[in-house]
Protein backbone atom coordinates (compact mmCIF):
# COMPACT_ATOMS: atom_id res chain seq x y z
CA UNK A 1 0.00 0.00 0.00
CA UNK A 2 1.70 2.95 -0.75
CA UNK A 3 2.26 6.12 1.45
CA UNK A 4 -1.35 7.57 0.96
CA UNK A 5 -3.12 4.76 1.68
CA UNK A 6 -1.69 4.17 4.70
CA UNK A 7 -2.39 7.74 5.97
CA UNK A 8 -5.44 7.56 5.20
CA UNK A 9 -6.03 4.57 6.30
CA UNK A 10 -4.33 5.50 9.64
CA UNK A 11 -6.36 8.90 9.72
CA UNK A 12 -9.53 6.91 9.10
CA UNK A 13 -8.66 4.54 11.88
CA UNK A 14 -7.53 7.23 14.59
CA UNK A 15 -11.10 8.01 13.99
CA UNK A 16 -13.20 5.13 14.01
CA UNK A 17 -11.59 4.20 17.40
CA UNK A 18 -12.56 7.53 19.02
CA UNK A 19 -15.59 6.22 17.43
CA UNK A 20 -15.53 3.00 19.67
CA UNK A 21 -14.79 4.08 22.91
CA UNK A 22 -17.27 6.50 22.47
CA UNK A 23 -20.06 3.86 21.71
CA UNK A 24 -18.63 1.34 24.25
CA UNK A 25 -18.77 4.02 27.02
CA UNK A 26 -22.47 5.38 26.25
CA UNK A 27 -23.60 2.32 25.11
CA UNK A 28 -22.86 0.51 28.66
CA UNK A 29 -24.69 3.92 30.32
CA UNK A 30 -27.44 3.61 28.12
CA UNK A 31 -27.99 -0.03 28.52
CA UNK A 32 -28.01 0.64 32.48
CA UNK A 33 -30.33 2.97 32.08
CA UNK A 34 -32.85 0.71 29.86
CA UNK A 35 -32.26 -2.51 29.05
CA UNK A 36 -30.39 -3.67 32.57
CA UNK A 37 -33.38 -2.31 34.52
CA UNK A 38 -36.07 -3.80 32.00
CA UNK A 39 -34.68 -7.00 32.40
CA UNK A 40 -35.09 -6.74 36.40
CA UNK A 41 -38.63 -6.08 35.86
CA UNK A 42 -38.62 -9.56 34.09
CA UNK A 43 -36.79 -11.21 36.45
CA UNK A 44 -39.28 -9.77 39.45
CA UNK A 45 -37.66 -10.84 42.23
CA UNK A 46 -35.30 -13.32 41.15
CA UNK A 47 -31.99 -11.46 41.91
CA UNK A 48 -29.92 -14.94 40.00
CA UNK A 49 -31.81 -14.69 37.15
CA UNK A 50 -31.49 -10.99 36.34
CA UNK A 51 -27.74 -11.48 37.19
CA UNK A 52 -27.78 -14.40 34.24
CA UNK A 53 -29.59 -12.27 31.75
CA UNK A 54 -27.52 -8.89 32.28
CA UNK A 55 -24.53 -11.43 31.99
CA UNK A 56 -26.19 -12.27 28.50
CA UNK A 57 -27.04 -8.72 27.67
CA UNK A 58 -23.28 -7.73 27.78
CA UNK A 59 -22.22 -10.76 25.96
CA UNK A 60 -24.56 -9.78 22.96
CA UNK A 61 -23.57 -6.14 23.57
CA UNK A 62 -19.52 -7.01 23.06
CA UNK A 63 -20.31 -8.90 20.48
CA UNK A 64 -21.68 -6.55 18.81
CA UNK A 65 -18.88 -4.12 19.92
CA UNK A 66 -16.51 -6.48 18.07
CA UNK A 67 -18.25 -6.20 15.15
CA UNK A 68 -18.68 -3.07 14.92
CA UNK A 69 -14.55 -2.79 15.51
CA UNK A 70 -13.92 -5.21 12.84
CA UNK A 71 -16.44 -3.97 10.29
CA UNK A 72 -14.42 -0.07 10.59
CA UNK A 73 -11.04 -1.96 10.16
CA UNK A 74 -9.69 -1.24 13.27
CA UNK A 75 -8.96 -4.88 13.86
CA UNK A 76 -9.09 -8.19 13.11
CA UNK A 77 -9.78 -11.35 15.29
CA UNK A 78 -9.77 -14.94 15.91
CA UNK A 79 -10.45 -17.74 18.78
CA UNK A 80 -8.90 -21.40 18.67
CA UNK A 81 -10.90 -23.98 21.05
CA UNK A 82 -13.57 -21.72 21.55
CA UNK A 83 -15.55 -24.70 22.60
CA UNK A 84 -13.86 -25.47 25.25
CA UNK A 85 -14.77 -22.27 26.78
CA UNK A 86 -18.43 -23.40 26.71
CA UNK A 87 -17.94 -26.04 29.50
CA UNK A 88 -19.86 -25.20 32.30
CA UNK A 89 -17.77 -25.37 35.95
CA UNK A 90 -14.61 -23.80 34.47
CA UNK A 91 -12.42 -21.88 36.04
CA UNK A 92 -10.73 -19.70 33.14
CA UNK A 93 -7.61 -18.00 33.23
CA UNK A 94 -6.25 -15.81 30.54
CA UNK A 95 -3.38 -13.61 31.05
CA UNK A 96 -4.34 -9.73 30.40
CA UNK A 97 -2.02 -7.75 27.40
CA UNK A 98 -4.56 -5.04 26.68
CA UNK A 99 -8.14 -3.41 27.77
CA UNK A 100 -10.21 -5.47 25.05
CA UNK A 101 -9.05 -8.97 26.98
CA UNK A 102 -12.51 -8.94 29.07
CA UNK A 103 -15.02 -7.65 26.06
CA UNK A 104 -13.13 -10.27 24.12
CA UNK A 105 -13.30 -13.12 26.59
CA UNK A 106 -17.15 -12.17 27.75
CA UNK A 107 -18.03 -12.10 23.73
CA UNK A 108 -17.10 -15.92 23.70
CA UNK A 109 -19.32 -16.80 26.64
CA UNK A 110 -22.81 -15.62 26.83
CA UNK A 111 -22.88 -16.36 30.97
CA UNK A 112 -19.68 -16.40 32.78
CA UNK A 113 -18.62 -14.63 36.07
CA UNK A 114 -15.49 -12.33 36.16
CA UNK A 115 -13.57 -10.97 39.03
CA UNK A 116 -12.84 -7.63 38.74
CA UNK A 117 -10.18 -4.94 39.63
CA UNK A 118 -12.44 -2.20 42.38
CA UNK A 119 -11.27 0.21 39.72
CA UNK A 120 -13.62 -1.11 37.20
CA UNK A 121 -16.91 -0.62 39.12
CA UNK A 122 -15.90 3.22 40.15
CA UNK A 123 -15.30 3.54 36.16
CA UNK A 124 -18.47 5.67 35.26
CA UNK A 125 -18.49 3.62 31.28
CA UNK A 126 -17.98 -0.18 32.94
CA UNK A 127 -19.94 0.37 35.95
CA UNK A 128 -23.25 -0.42 34.47
CA UNK A 129 -22.59 -3.10 33.07
CA UNK A 130 -20.00 -4.56 35.19
CA UNK A 131 -22.65 -4.48 38.41
CA UNK A 132 -25.75 -5.58 36.93
CA UNK A 133 -23.56 -8.33 35.00
CA UNK A 134 -22.53 -9.29 39.15
CA UNK A 135 -18.89 -8.97 38.21
CA UNK A 136 -16.99 -9.71 41.95
CA UNK A 137 -14.35 -7.51 42.83
CA UNK A 138 -10.93 -9.05 44.19
CA UNK A 139 -11.79 -7.69 47.59
CA UNK A 140 -11.16 -9.52 50.78
CA UNK A 141 -9.26 -12.56 50.22
CA UNK A 142 -10.90 -15.00 52.58
CA UNK A 143 -14.87 -13.76 51.36
CA UNK A 144 -13.42 -14.11 47.60
CA UNK A 145 -12.11 -17.64 47.62
CA UNK A 146 -15.27 -18.59 49.38
CA UNK A 147 -17.67 -17.30 47.06
CA UNK A 148 -15.78 -18.30 43.81
CA UNK A 149 -15.58 -21.88 45.16
CA UNK A 150 -19.30 -22.36 45.88
CA UNK A 151 -20.07 -20.62 42.84
CA UNK A 152 -17.75 -22.95 40.56
CA UNK A 153 -19.14 -25.96 42.32
CA UNK A 154 -22.58 -24.90 41.30
CA UNK A 155 -21.46 -25.48 38.53
CA UNK A 156 -21.14 -21.36 36.56
CA UNK A 157 -17.82 -20.58 34.75
CA UNK A 158 -15.45 -18.05 36.31
CA UNK A 159 -13.31 -15.79 34.66
CA UNK A 160 -10.05 -14.50 35.81
CA UNK A 161 -6.71 -12.36 35.02
CA UNK A 162 -4.68 -13.18 37.72
CA UNK A 163 -2.09 -10.50 37.01
CA UNK A 164 -4.64 -8.33 38.34
CA UNK A 165 -4.05 -5.52 35.89
CA UNK A 166 -2.78 -5.59 32.36
CA UNK A 167 0.61 -6.78 31.80
CA UNK A 168 3.89 -4.14 31.62
CA UNK A 169 4.80 -4.66 27.90
CA UNK A 170 8.53 -5.74 28.13
CA UNK A 171 8.02 -7.06 31.79
CA UNK A 172 8.07 -10.55 32.17
CA UNK A 173 4.45 -11.89 33.24
CA UNK A 174 3.59 -11.68 37.48
CA UNK A 175 0.36 -13.23 39.02
CA UNK A 176 -1.03 -12.96 41.85
CA UNK A 177 -1.38 -16.09 43.93
CA UNK A 178 -5.52 -15.69 44.29
CA UNK A 179 -6.39 -17.89 40.93
CA UNK A 180 -4.86 -21.00 42.38
CA UNK A 181 -6.08 -20.48 45.55
CA UNK A 182 -9.40 -20.12 44.20
CA UNK A 183 -8.46 -23.31 41.66
CA UNK A 184 -7.14 -25.36 44.50
CA UNK A 185 -9.84 -24.44 46.77
CA UNK A 186 -12.44 -25.34 44.74
CA UNK A 187 -10.32 -28.20 43.38
CA UNK A 188 -11.25 -27.62 39.86
CA UNK A 189 -9.19 -27.56 36.65
CA UNK A 190 -7.63 -24.36 35.27
CA UNK A 191 -8.60 -23.53 31.45
CA UNK A 192 -5.89 -21.72 30.18
CA UNK A 193 -6.55 -18.67 27.70
CA UNK A 194 -3.69 -16.77 25.75
CA UNK A 195 -4.65 -13.46 24.21
CA UNK A 196 -2.35 -11.54 22.25
CA UNK A 197 -2.49 -8.64 20.29
CA UNK A 198 -0.16 -8.18 17.39
CA UNK A 199 0.39 -5.35 17.10
CA UNK A 200 0.70 -4.37 20.74
CA UNK A 201 -1.99 -1.51 21.09
CA UNK A 202 -4.24 -0.57 24.05
CA UNK A 203 -1.54 -1.87 26.78
CA UNK A 204 -0.42 -0.17 29.80
CA UNK A 205 2.12 1.95 28.28
CA UNK A 206 0.23 3.09 25.57
CA UNK A 207 -2.48 6.30 25.57
CA UNK A 208 -5.63 4.86 24.03
CA UNK A 209 -5.16 7.35 21.06
CA UNK A 210 -1.68 5.75 20.44
CA UNK A 211 -2.77 3.92 17.38
CA UNK A 212 -0.88 1.09 15.73
CA UNK A 213 0.63 0.84 12.50
CA UNK A 214 -1.96 -1.19 10.45
CA UNK A 215 -5.20 -2.87 12.17
CA UNK A 216 -3.97 -4.89 15.07
CA UNK A 217 -4.75 -8.51 15.32
CA UNK A 218 -5.92 -10.15 18.37
CA UNK A 219 -6.08 -14.10 19.14
CA UNK A 220 -7.58 -15.98 21.85
CA UNK A 221 -6.52 -19.70 22.18
CA UNK A 222 -8.26 -21.34 25.21
CA UNK A 223 -5.67 -24.96 25.46
CA UNK A 224 -6.29 -28.37 27.14
CA UNK A 225 -7.50 -27.69 30.72
CA UNK A 226 -4.75 -27.80 33.35
CA UNK A 227 -5.06 -30.13 36.92
CA UNK A 228 -3.63 -29.04 39.83
CA UNK A 229 -3.50 -32.30 41.42
CA UNK A 230 -0.02 -33.24 40.88
CA UNK A 231 0.90 -29.68 42.60
CA UNK A 232 -0.23 -31.27 46.02
CA UNK A 233 1.02 -34.82 45.71
CA UNK A 234 4.05 -35.10 48.60
CA UNK A 235 1.88 -33.70 51.19
CA UNK A 236 2.66 -29.92 50.28
CA UNK A 237 0.60 -27.49 51.92
CA UNK A 238 -2.12 -25.42 50.15
CA UNK A 239 0.12 -22.09 50.60
CA UNK A 240 3.12 -23.83 48.74
CA UNK A 241 1.04 -25.40 46.38
CA UNK A 242 -0.64 -21.90 45.63
CA UNK A 243 2.72 -20.87 45.16
CA UNK A 244 4.10 -23.29 42.41
CA UNK A 245 0.56 -23.33 40.48
CA UNK A 246 1.09 -20.03 40.15
CA UNK A 247 5.11 -19.71 39.00
CA UNK A 248 3.74 -22.16 36.45
CA UNK A 249 1.11 -20.07 35.30
CA UNK A 250 4.06 -17.56 34.90
CA UNK A 251 6.04 -19.76 33.28
CA UNK A 252 3.36 -21.15 30.81
CA UNK A 253 1.85 -17.61 29.77
CA UNK A 254 4.71 -15.93 29.21
CA UNK A 255 5.94 -18.91 27.08
CA UNK A 256 2.44 -19.28 25.11
CA UNK A 257 2.17 -15.47 24.84
CA UNK A 258 5.54 -15.62 22.76
CA UNK A 259 5.53 -18.11 20.72
CA UNK A 260 1.42 -17.37 19.61
CA UNK A 261 3.02 -13.26 19.21
CA UNK A 262 5.44 -15.29 16.98
CA UNK A 263 3.50 -17.80 14.82
CA UNK A 264 0.60 -14.34 14.34
CA UNK A 265 3.36 -12.07 13.40
CA UNK A 266 5.12 -14.91 10.92
CA UNK A 267 1.61 -15.18 9.58
CA UNK A 268 0.63 -11.76 9.10
CA UNK A 269 4.15 -10.63 8.04
CA UNK A 270 5.71 -7.29 7.89
CA UNK A 271 5.82 -6.84 11.94
CA UNK A 272 8.78 -7.76 14.21
CA UNK A 273 7.60 -9.47 17.36
CA UNK A 274 7.13 -7.35 20.68
CA UNK A 275 10.40 -8.78 22.99
CA UNK A 276 8.78 -10.23 26.07
CA UNK B 1 8.39 -23.39 73.99
CA UNK B 2 8.82 -20.96 76.67
CA UNK B 3 10.98 -18.21 76.06
CA UNK B 4 10.99 -15.88 73.27
CA UNK B 5 13.88 -17.06 71.45
CA UNK B 6 13.21 -20.32 71.42
CA UNK B 7 9.30 -19.17 69.79
CA UNK B 8 11.35 -17.65 67.29
CA UNK B 9 13.34 -20.52 66.11
CA UNK B 10 10.20 -22.77 65.33
CA UNK B 11 8.07 -19.94 63.82
CA UNK B 12 11.09 -19.71 61.43
CA UNK B 13 11.20 -23.36 60.78
CA UNK B 14 6.67 -23.14 60.27
CA UNK B 15 7.23 -19.90 57.79
CA UNK B 16 10.41 -21.71 55.65
CA UNK B 17 8.51 -25.15 55.55
CA UNK B 18 4.94 -23.68 55.05
CA UNK B 19 5.97 -20.74 52.32
CA UNK B 20 8.84 -21.52 51.21
CA UNK B 21 10.50 -18.62 52.18
CA UNK B 22 14.18 -18.05 52.15
CA UNK B 23 15.87 -18.25 55.84
CA UNK B 24 18.27 -15.13 55.24
CA UNK B 25 14.97 -13.10 54.64
CA UNK B 26 13.80 -14.01 57.82
CA UNK B 27 13.96 -11.30 60.59
CA UNK B 28 12.47 -10.36 63.83
CA UNK B 29 11.64 -6.89 62.06
CA UNK B 30 10.60 -8.31 58.97
CA UNK B 31 7.32 -7.45 57.59
CA UNK B 32 5.48 -10.72 56.96
CA UNK B 33 2.96 -9.15 53.87
CA UNK B 34 6.02 -6.84 52.39
CA UNK B 35 9.11 -8.75 53.42
CA UNK B 36 8.04 -12.20 53.17
CA UNK B 37 5.23 -12.27 50.51
CA UNK B 38 2.56 -13.66 53.15
CA UNK B 39 -0.78 -12.97 52.28
CA UNK B 40 -3.73 -12.79 54.28
CA UNK B 41 -4.69 -16.19 52.76
CA UNK B 42 -1.26 -17.63 53.58
CA UNK B 43 -1.84 -15.66 57.29
CA UNK B 44 -4.50 -18.07 57.92
CA UNK B 45 -3.13 -21.15 56.77
CA UNK B 46 -0.24 -19.85 59.62
CA UNK B 47 -2.46 -19.83 62.33
CA UNK B 48 -3.78 -23.46 62.00
CA UNK B 49 -0.59 -24.27 61.79
CA UNK B 50 0.35 -22.84 65.05
CA UNK B 51 -2.51 -24.15 66.74
CA UNK B 52 -1.26 -27.77 65.28
CA UNK B 53 2.03 -26.88 66.84
CA UNK B 54 1.37 -25.38 70.14
CA UNK B 55 -1.91 -27.53 70.89
CA UNK B 56 -3.63 -24.15 72.04
CA UNK B 57 -6.57 -22.45 70.75
CA UNK B 58 -5.21 -19.89 69.05
CA UNK B 59 -8.46 -17.18 67.56
CA UNK B 60 -7.42 -15.76 64.30
CA UNK B 61 -8.46 -12.43 65.78
CA UNK B 62 -5.69 -11.92 67.79
CA UNK B 63 -2.86 -11.85 64.72
CA UNK B 64 -5.25 -9.63 63.26
CA UNK B 65 -2.72 -6.74 64.55
CA UNK B 66 0.30 -8.56 63.40
CA UNK B 67 2.71 -7.26 61.37
CA UNK B 68 6.19 -8.50 61.50
CA UNK B 69 7.70 -11.48 62.95
CA UNK B 70 8.22 -9.88 66.16
CA UNK B 71 4.66 -8.86 66.69
CA UNK B 72 4.15 -13.08 66.12
CA UNK B 73 6.22 -14.01 68.05
CA UNK B 74 5.14 -11.78 71.09
CA UNK B 75 1.60 -12.53 70.87
CA UNK B 76 2.44 -16.40 70.97
CA UNK B 77 4.55 -15.76 73.83
CA UNK B 78 1.55 -13.89 75.21
CA UNK B 79 -0.92 -16.81 74.74
CA UNK B 80 1.33 -19.48 75.56
CA UNK B 81 2.59 -18.30 79.07
CA UNK B 82 -1.20 -16.65 79.67
CA UNK B 83 -2.61 -20.08 79.78
CA UNK B 84 0.11 -21.59 81.68
CA UNK B 85 -0.24 -18.99 84.77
Amino acid sequence: MNRLGQGIGYGWRVIATGLSFAIFGIGGVLMSLTVFPLLRLFCGSDARATKRASQRAVHYSWRFFIWFMKSVGILTWEVRGAERLLQPGRLIIANHPSLLDVVFMISRMPMVDCIVKPAILRNPFMRGPASWAGYIPNGDPERLIEDCSRTLREGNSLLMFPEGTRTSPGQPIQMKRGAAQIALAAEVEILPVTITVVPTTLTKSEAWYQIPSRPFHVTLTAAEPLSLTRFLQGGASRATAARHVTEYLEDYFTQSAAAQTAEVCARIGGIAPMPV
Amino acid sequence: MQNQQEIYEKLREVLVELFEIDPAKISLQANLYTDLDIDSIDAVDLVIKLKEITGKKIQAEEFKQVRTVNDVVETLHNLLNASAA
